[in-house]
């Protein structure tokens, strides 16, 4: 029987990879990974504590929007990624710092 | 009537003032005349005299014995309730000074139009000349002891001038630097004394003081105090002077007469005053000649005359001792000098010397008449001394010669070539001696009787002051004879230096002939007095004189005379005969008197040595210390200053500025270490983000 807390430990274990990537990668593309990992590790809780409302199923359905969401602003980052590898010829987000000074 | 008098009065104080202002007019405009050697300032200061002279003539017969004093005066100036008047006073003594001083100024003015024409500076000479004359004219008329010291100095002044008129020679610059010197001596003694008389008697007014109000006559000394007489007749003083009288003691009264008496010494070349009068031959001829008959030597004798009343017996005998030591002194000192008008010079002095004397014996009225006879042969033999030396130049320029001018050593034998100087100059020289027919035999008989007058109710060393004047009549008569002898007679003593020189002598044009020719006429008896023997019958004497007693009275008036001239005629026959046999030096020139003598009795080293050095001694100190003390603290005060301004400057460069600085420096690094947060890379953000979140949940683990 796989219980609440495996789940738990799956998807604090998925956001920390995410996070992890998200502060560690040199890649846009890994730090939007990263991201969507968090997002899934946060999916993850929602539907696995859908179980104790098992007449509505918020859990499953908040899951669902939550996806169909990333899905959008994971397209929406692909296109500002796309649009800054436009203008600074590289996606490496140390190396776009003309917002600095 | 009155309104008539005084219409009159009016006039005539106008053509005195006319006559007075009319040299300062030539002054002025000799100053403005372009160019330096001009013979039109010759000129004007010879017309402008001659006005003067005219107009003083003018004034001299309104108010000559009328016994009515013209006397006029506005306010001048007003300090608190004192109110100073200034004005022109006429009375005898004014109106025969103005008289005597434009009469003489005018021969030497045109004397002085050839004797300067060579000069550069021809114009700077009459302006100054007519400066002095300006200035003397206008010190006999005022009424008010002030203006009297204002033109005293003025003289003073002008004369400076005049001494140092060739001032490119160092000896003439050293010469009016010690006539001007001297002078400030007498000029604060005249101050000193014009301050306490004011303090005493209110008024600076001479009228008041010493004319028809006559206020010294009523003061005396009591009981050491200096103080008015009690029962003042009502006409005498205001009500103003009784109210104000102070009363100060007697020693103030001797301080005026020695103020007074500088002044007389120092402007009349009296002992101990007297050494610049010498040294002033430094200056034109034509302005010694001015200098020592009429103008500033004469000045001396007229303040003596202006206060007369001031002095009680103890100051007159004063003078008169001072007097006849003076008129001793010199004389004897002409006996052996060899520079032509340094015995003149000295002959002035012991000339000096007799009126300072007449008037310590009482002798006003023989006083100034002397003044006023000395004024004309004095100026005539220093204008002949002028032709010579004039001549002697020539000879000088002519041949080469490297000799002195003025030394009559040198001279000789001049009677043939300059006969009109030749006999102009004996009848000088006769007058100064005193001989009988002259106008010197006239005054100086008068002083010589009434000092064996005045001795006979004194006793003791005051016996001497008669036999002394008499003493220094034949030493006159020696000296004058001496010159004579030495200048006229024998033959051209050059000749002996170098043979066959050339030999352009001439006595000159009108403008010299005619100033000697004018002065030899008051050479003369009849200008004087209608009696040649009797001097009490000479109108000056009659006209300045108040008191009766015209009677010879005494055996003196016969001895005197007779025996005087006799000996006078016997020194005189002996110099001429001691001169004329044996050429040079028939004395020997060495021994203790020949050398005080020649020395002029060591008064100039003496005062050299007692004077003059410790004087420059404390002037160097006095410099050094200035020079090292006053400006060393004063550099001492602008390097401390400098060391504040520089540390002031470090201060603010370094601590001011550096906290400034600081604060700068700690605002920058901390915007720099908060800037350093803003690197521009998310992650980064989000790693610290992560770390803080982190440390806050370890934090609330642990706590």
């Amino acid at each position: 029987m796989i219980s609440l807390t495996d789940f738990l430990i799956v998807s604090a274990a998925l956001f920390c990879i995410g996070l992890y990537m998200i502060v560690s990668k040199h890649n846009a593309i890994q730090i939007l990974i990263g991201i969507e990992l968090m997002l899934n590790a946060a999916n993850l809780n929602l539907v696995a504590f859908g179980k104790y409302d098992k007449l509505n199923n918020g859990g499953q359905m908040f899951a669902l929007f939550a996806i169909v969401l990333a899905a959008a602003t994971t397209a929406v980052a692909l296109a500002i990624i796309l649009n800054v590898y436009k203008k600074y010829k590289t996606i490496d987000p140390d190396r776009i710092d003309k917002l600095r000074d | 009537m009155d309104n008539f008098l005084q219409a009159i009065d009016t006039l005539t104080i106008r053509f005195a003032l006319t006559a007075v202002l009319l040299p300062l007019l030539a002054f002025v405009f000799n100053f403005l005349l372009p160019g330096r050697k001009s013979q039109l300032a010759g000129w004007i200061s010879t017309v402008a005299i001659l006005f003067s002279t005219v107009l003083s003539i003018s004034v001299f017969a309104k108010v000559w014995n009328t016994n009515h004093v013209v006397h006029q005066q506005v306010i001048w100036f007003t300090i608190g309730n004192t109110v100073v008047y200034a004005g022109v006073l006429l009375n005898n003594l004014s109106v025969l000074m103005l008289l005597l001083v434009s009469v003489i100024a005018l021969p030497v003015h045109i004397y002085s139009t050839a004797y300067m024409k060579h000069d550069g500076n021809l114009n700077r000479y009459f302006a100054y000349l007519s400066l002095f004359c300006f200035s003397m004219l206008a010190l006999v008329v005022v009424d008010n002891l002030v203006l009297f010291y204002a033109f005293w100095e003025l003289v003073g002044f002008s004369s400076y001038l005049l001494i140092g008129f060739w001032f490119t020679r160092d000896k003439a610059v050293q010469a009016n630097k010690k006539a001007f010197i001297m002078n400030r001596i007498g000029d604060i003694g005249l101050l000193t004394a014009v301050i306490i008389l004011f303090t005493q008697f209110h008024t600076f007014d001479i009228d008041k003081l010493f004319g028809s109000g006559n206020f010294v006559s009523y003061s005396g000394i009591h009981n050491g105090i200096w103080s008015l007489w009690g029962n003042l007749p009502n006409n005498v003083g205001g009500v103003w002077v009784r109210g104000n009288f102070v009363q100060l003691p007697a020693i103030w009264q001797y301080i005026a007469f020695g103020g007074i008496f500088l002044a007389v010494a120092a402007k009349s070349a009296q002992f101990p005053l007297h050494t610049w009068l010498p040294d002033a031959m430094e200056g034109p001829t034509s302005v010694s000649a001015l200098i020592h008959a009429a103008t500033m030597v004469a000045a001396g004798v007229f303040l003596l005359a202006r206060v007369y009343p001031l002095f009680n017996d103890i100051e007159l005998t004063t003078l008169a001792i001072v007097g006849c030591f003076t008129a001793f002194m010199a004389a004897s000192i002409a006996l052996t000098q060899t520079d032509l008008k340094r015995i003149l010079a000295y002959s002035t002095i012991s000339q000096l010397g007799y009126m300072v004397m007449a008037m310590g014996i009482g002798a006003y009225t023989s006083s100034l008449f002397h003044l006023v006879t000395h004024a004309f042969f004095k100026c005539l033999l220093f204008l002949v001394a002028g032709i010579v030396i004039h001549q002697m130049q020539h000879i000088k320029e002519d041949n080469e010669l490297d000799i002195d001018p003025q030394n009559i050593n040198n001279m000789g034998g001049l009677r043939k070539k300059l006969p009109f100087t030749f006999v102009v100059a004996v009848i000088g020289a006769l007058a100064l001696i005193g001989l009988p027919f002259t106008s010197g035999y006239l005054s100086k008989d008068g002083i010589l009787i009434k000092s064996f007058e005045w001795t006979d109710g004194r006793s003791g060393i005051l016996k001497v002051i008669p036999v002394f004047a008499i003493i220094t009549t034949w030493l006159t008569a020696f000296y004058v004879t001496r010159l004579i002898v030495k200048v006229f007679f024998g033959e051209l003593r050059l000749l002996n230096i170098r043979a066959g020189i050339n030999l352009h002598l001439s006595d000159g044009n009108w403008q010299y002939k005619l100033p000697l020719a004018l002065l030899v006429i008051g050479c003369f008896f009849p200008l004087f007095s209608i009696n040649p023997f009797l001097y009490e019958q000479a109108w000056i004497f009659k006209g300045l004189s108040n008191a009766g007693g015209l009677e010879r009275d005494n055996v003196y008036h016969t001895i005197v005379p007779i025996g005087v001239n006799i000996l006078s005629v016997l020194v005189m026959y002996a110099a001429y005969a001691i001169y004329i046999k044996r050429r040079n030096n028939p004395f020997p020139q060495k021994g203790v008197l020949f050398n005080l003598s020649f020395n002029a009795w060591y008064f100039d080293t003496v005062y050299n040595k007692l004077i003059v050095k410790p004087v420059l001694l404390l002037c160097r100190s006095a410099f050094w210390f200035d020079r090292r003390v006053v400006d060393g603290f004063v550099k001492l005060i602008a390097k401390v200053g400098i060391a504040l301004s520089k540390l002031a400057d470090w201060t603010d460069r370094n601590i001011i500025d550096g906290f400034l600085h600081l604060l700068v420096a700690v605002v920058k690094g901390i915007g720099n270490f908060a800037r350093m947060f803003q690197g521009g890379k998310v992650q980064y953000y989000l790693f610290s983000m992560l770390v803080i979140i982190l440390a806050l949940f370890i934090l609330k683990v642990v706590i």
